[in-house]
């Protein structure tokens, strides 16, 4: 008995005693002066320790209805109706003057016809006036207005079944249920309500003030497996999170991170990879176009002249594409369509390590109606490698790491694949130990044509890495939009998510 | 991606031999950049999607089924269809130089099936669709030959000035009405529209063939089953794809067994044989190879797997098939080297040059600020980067944020770049009334904000903080905190904009230079938003505050 009662909370011990002589809780409040909703905490834990019984009595009551509240504050319909009609008046003024919808009308003149309190005159239209007495009753009052000031909700039994019966039907009354909770002591719990010591003075909270003098005795007990309240802390979006990853292992096989603008030129998305300004991919509605500006006015004139006579005449071991270069799409400004973007503008900045390896994490936009497996937005990982000597081996032999770092296989297919920027062009196939065969990445050897005119004359592996289908599996999601999703719920409570 | 259907039976009677289907998904897959999408066991009807769109003699299943020969070795090298000449002519005027100038025809005789006519015109669709760039670089069209006296006539005409009958229609119509009222002419009217006449195909009885490249008259150009002879025509605005299309078309009838006969075409300057072969031959050096794949082969093993890709090969000149225009660079013909020596047999090797891997500054320094604010325990958001207007700048009560808005946007929602992050964490907000308080969120992530004719790439940091007791203070403590951790003196200094209560809103300046905005959101953005609870919030543009400090 001792440890119970040095386990309880000073709410528990205030219930106590005061148990011993009430039993409803609001009779509780009033008597131990707390607030009710510490008498229900003090309850339910007492309850938990086997010192009382709770039981919750459900009693039917009367409450106001939807049209209960508005008629208590603004009068009964047929009451503002009855006072409107002091003199003879027709139905259209009368509506105006007391703001009562048709069907307010209707049913009021049914009670006051009912009771010959009005008289009706049927002409063009509707004419009232009030009888002897319609004006008794007006001096008399109402007795259901009466009833609708009262304080609710009321008992059952402080309505008569009649006017109930009545008001209900007009969704001015209706019945509710309210719970009534009574305690009542177990044995257990009349013992240690009776006992001195609960009397005894218990310290719930240690202060530096007990510290400092010594007296910190009587600490009491907690019950350590009671449930606390929850935290929200700071916590990473698990998307960005798993991306973090991502970019963390490239940066550990040695890979240099590159960012470039959203906003690109067509030179840079397309042209400069030796895509023709024809090829299919470059439809219109294949990317956003800027409203404003419209033309990119920065532009690296000395290699946007290069680039331009490779797409039109070629160069030593190369026909080119053969057409007319137009030199005002390739300044048209648009949303990037693929990281790819990236390269030409490291490939051609003096800042190019031979050899190097480089990626980027890029947000890119494809014209797309947005669905289950299509965002406006999406993230690109994708990258290049350039060093002597590369070649299609090399290629396979960087896809197989990474099969093996993002994938976490060594099975993996490597299949002819197109871009029109690489010359051969790879697709990989990976068997993901879950999810089986997804497609993983696509990559190729970037073909002179485009490398050329950048100044570069070493093999260059461009790759790109589809990594959609793995976050959604280890993040748990079927949903791609969930990648950026906006419920705080999903957020805090996702798992980090582990290989 | 093109995506072509056609009998798997009819496949395998092409091909030769039979191929069970389980090991036919893997062979495409490795050889014929494509994929099976789908397959019916009963009808022995394949859909498969194809990769390549620079390689449209694929698309079709007698070009799968000769380059699947040179696989299997049971056919190899250059093959050529026959034709014989023939007296037709097709005269081409002048005037369609500036609209439409070129075409390519012949006629093949033969007999022509349901299946067949099926797999021309899917073949037909396919290639103006993709190849063709919806028609306007090429077009074809397929007519009963018999019904048309030659010579044909190919010239521009006045919309206004000639009426024909056109397919799926009952009566003679303007050619400026085919435009109007044809579905075909809806849908690619915009090609030949801003002209002042449309190119058609007339022939000597004057009856007019085709509105190139919109839609064929119903009476000659109306290909049916039990035909026995087609004229074929292709026009174009490029002359070598307007053959390529010709030639593809001649080698699969030719290999179908049917009789193609050539057309002369007379244009003002000069006189060509349709179909055209290309001929066209390129040098390859041995070291290339190795250069490209890292395979050691000899001259004999090149030579075969050139020859099974269906080229033809004399020492080291490689002739390029004419059904093929896709080769710009011998590195072109290489990949179909390494493609036919099998990708699943080329050993790979391992990447050996050292190198160090980074992040970009601009990163790091973002991830350490990030990591100051996740210490302060906000939530982190990531949302789309595309936006609109309404959210941006309207429900912000502000204008002028220097958005970059999309002049062909897919919907409203997504219309817009956003130009700064405070709005976003609104919208969360939103979303989340329902949610356990107190709501502590940020975002960091690019921004573009347009200064005039220029556009800036930023990155921008954005805290809000919604509960019934958020204040300036408590915001001010956050950038605090912030500034404190980088080693940096900032001020607020008052700024009025509608976004925040007027003097609970401030401009952040470090400097001198304002790199942000702090404030309590007023309680006129907040009903924008059907919020009901106090927000306060501080944004950073990251981008300033680097330079500024580094």
């Amino acid at each position: 008995m001792k440890d119970i009662i040095a386990e309880l909370h000073r709410l528990e011990r205030a219930v106590l005693p005061v148990l011993q002589k009430c039993s409803s809780v609001e009779d509780i409040v009033k008597q131990s002066g707390m607030e009710k909703v510490e008498v229900l905490r003090a309850l339910h834990w007492l309850k938990g320790k086997g010192l009382c019984e709770v039981k919750e009595d459900l009693t039917e009551i009367v409450e106001l209805d939807k049209n209960g509240q508005l008629y208590k504050e603004k009068g009964l319909p047929e009451k503002r109706f009855l006072e409107a009609v002091k003199s003879k008046i027709a139905l259209t003024s009368l509506m105006k003057r007391t703001n009562l919808s048709r069907e307010e009308v209707n049913v009021s003149i049914g009670i006051l016809k009912r009771n010959n309190w009005i008289t009706v005159e049927k002409g063009k239209e509707l004419f009232f006036e009030i009888t002897k007495e319609g004006k008794g009753k007006l001096s008399k009052g109402f007795d259901e207005q009466v009833l609708l000031e009262k304080s609710f909700p009321l008992k059952l039994n402080e309505v008569d079944d009649k006017t109930f019966a009545s008001l209900k039907k007009r969704s001015i009354l209706k019945t509710g249920v309210k719970k009534a909770i009574t305690a009542t002591l177990t044995n257990e719990g009349k013992k240690i309500a009776g006992s001195s010591e609960l009397k005894e003075k218990v310290v719930d909270r240690l202060t530096p003030e007990m510290i400092k003098t010594g007296k910190w005795q009587n600490l009491r007990s907690y019950n350590l497996e009671a449930p606390v309240p929850k935290v929200f802390f700071g916590k990473k979006q698990p998307y960005r999170r798993f991306l973090e990853e991502v970019r963390a292992k490239l940066i550990a096989l040695g890979f240099k991170e590159r960012d470039g603008p959203i906003v690109e030129s067509e030179f840079w998305n397309m042209d400069a990879l030796f895509m023709p300004q024809f090829h299919s991919a470059r439809d219109i509605h294949d990317a956003y176009y800027v409203k404003e500006p419209e033309y990119a006015t920065d532009l690296p004139r000395e290699l946007v002249r290069k680039v331009k006579a490779v797409h039109e005449k070629g160069m030593p071991g190369s026909k080119g594409w053969r057409y007319e270069f137009d030199e005002k799409k390739t300044a048209r400004l648009v949303l990037r369509s693929q990281d790819t973007s990236i390269s030409p503008r490291t490939l051609a900045s003096k800042e190019l390590e031979v050899p190097g390896k480089y990626f980027q994490i890029s947000r890119c936009f494809r014209y797309d109606v947005i669905d289950a497996t299509h965002n406006a937005d999406f993230d690109q990982i994708g990258g290049f490698v350039v060093a002597e000597g590369l070649n299609l081996r090399h290629l396979f032999g960087l896809l197989r790491m990474f099969a093996k770092e993002f994938c976490g296989t060594d099975e993996i297919k490597v299949v002819p694949s197109y871009f029109p920027f690489t010359e051969p062009s790879v697709g990989l196939y990976a068997k993901h130990p879950v999810i089986g065969w997804i497609e993983l990445a696509g990559a190729g050897i970037f073909r002179p044509e485009m490398t050329k005119p950048l100044g570069v004359d070493k093999p260059v592996i461009a790759w790109g890495i589809g990594l959609g289908r793995v976050a959604m599996f280890k993040l748990g999601i079927k949903d791609i939009r969930q990648l950026y999703s906006h419920d705080l719920k999903y957020l805090r409570n996702a798992k980090h998510a582990y290989d | 991606m093109p995506t072509i259907s056609f009998s798997y039976k009819d496949f395998e009677k092409l091909l030769g031999r039979k191929i069970p289907m389980d090991e036919f998904k893997d062979l495409v897959l490795l050889y014929a950049k494509a994929e099976v999408e789908d397959y019916d066991s009963k009808t022995a009807e394949i859909k498969l999607a194809l990769d390549d769109t620079n390689l449209p003699y694929l698309w079709s299943v007698e070009g799968l089924a000769r380059y699947f020969k040179g696989v299997f070795e049971t056919e190899k090298g250059l093959t050529k269809f026959k034709v014989s000449s023939s007296k037709y002519d097709v005269i081409v005027d002048k005037s369609v130089e500036k609209v439409r100038p070129y075409i390519a025809t012949f006629v093949a005789s033969g007999k022509i099936d349901n299946y067949l006519l099926e797999q021309l015109i899917q073949f037909q669709e396919k290639f103006c669709e993709g190849y063709g760039r919806k028609r306007q670089k090429v077009s074809i069209g397929l007519y009963s030959s018999k019904k048309v006296k030659f010579p044909v006539h190919y010239k521009a005409a006045a919309p206004d000035s000639i009426k024909f009958v056109p397919l799926e229609m009952d009566k003679k119509i303007l050619l400026s009405k085919v435009l109007e009222l044809h579905p075909k002419g809806k849908q690619y009217g915009w090609i030949i529209k801003d002209f002042s006449a449309y190119p058609i195909l007339v022939d000597s009885n004057n009856e007019v063939l085709s509105l190139v490249p919109i839609i064929n008259s119903n009476f000659t150009g109306k290909l049916v089953v039990g035909d026995s002879e087609l004229l074929f025509e292709a026009t174009g605005t490029d002359e070598e794809a307007v053959n390529l299309a010709a030639n593809i078309f001649a080698q699969n009838l030719y290999e179908r067994g049917f009789k193609l006969q050539s057309i002369t075409v007379h244009y003002n300057n000069k006189k060509v044989k349709s179909p055209h072969s290309f001929n066209e031959k390129i040098k390859i050096r041995q070291a290339d190879v190795e250069v490209l794949t890292g395979l050691k082969l000899t001259h004999a093993q090149t030579k075969d797997l050139l020859e099974r890709a269906r080229y033809g090969v004399s020492d080291y000149t490689v002739s390029i098939p004419d059904y093929r225009k896709d080769i710009l660079h011998v590195f072109d013909v290489i990949e179909d080297i390494a493609i036919m020596y099998g990708f699943n047999n080329i050993e790979s090797a391992p990447l050996t040059n050292y190198t160090m891997g980074s992040p970009t500054k601009m990163n790091e320094f973002v991830d350490s600020v990030r990591e100051i604010v996740l210490g302060l325990g906000f939530q982190e958001i990531l949302s789309p980067i595309l936006s609109n207007k309404a959210i941006i700048e309207e429900k912000m009560e502000v204008q002028d944020r220097g958005i970059v808005e999309i002049s062909n946007p897919m919907s409203e929602t997504y219309s817009a770049v956003r130009s700064w992050l405070t709005p976003i964490m609104m919208e969360v907000l939103s979303k989340n009334k329902h949610r356990d308080f107190p709501q502590k969120i940020f975002e960091q992530g690019l921004i573009n904000v347009r200064k005039g004719q220029k556009i800036e790439d930023k990155e921008a940091i954005v805290l809000a903080i919604s509960q019934t007791k958020t204040d300036f203070t408590e915001i001010k403590q956050c950038l605090d905190a912030i500034m404190n951790s980088l080693g940096v003196v900032s001020s607020v200094e008052p700024f009025d904009m509608g976004t925040f209560i007027k003097g609970r809103g401030g401009s952040i300046k470090v400097n001198g230079k304002a790199i942000g905005l702090i404030g309590e959101i007023s309680p006129k953005v907040l009903s924008n938003w059907e919020l009901e609870m106090p927000v306060t919030a501080l944004e950073i543009d990251l981008s300033e505050l680097k330079r500024i400090i580094s």
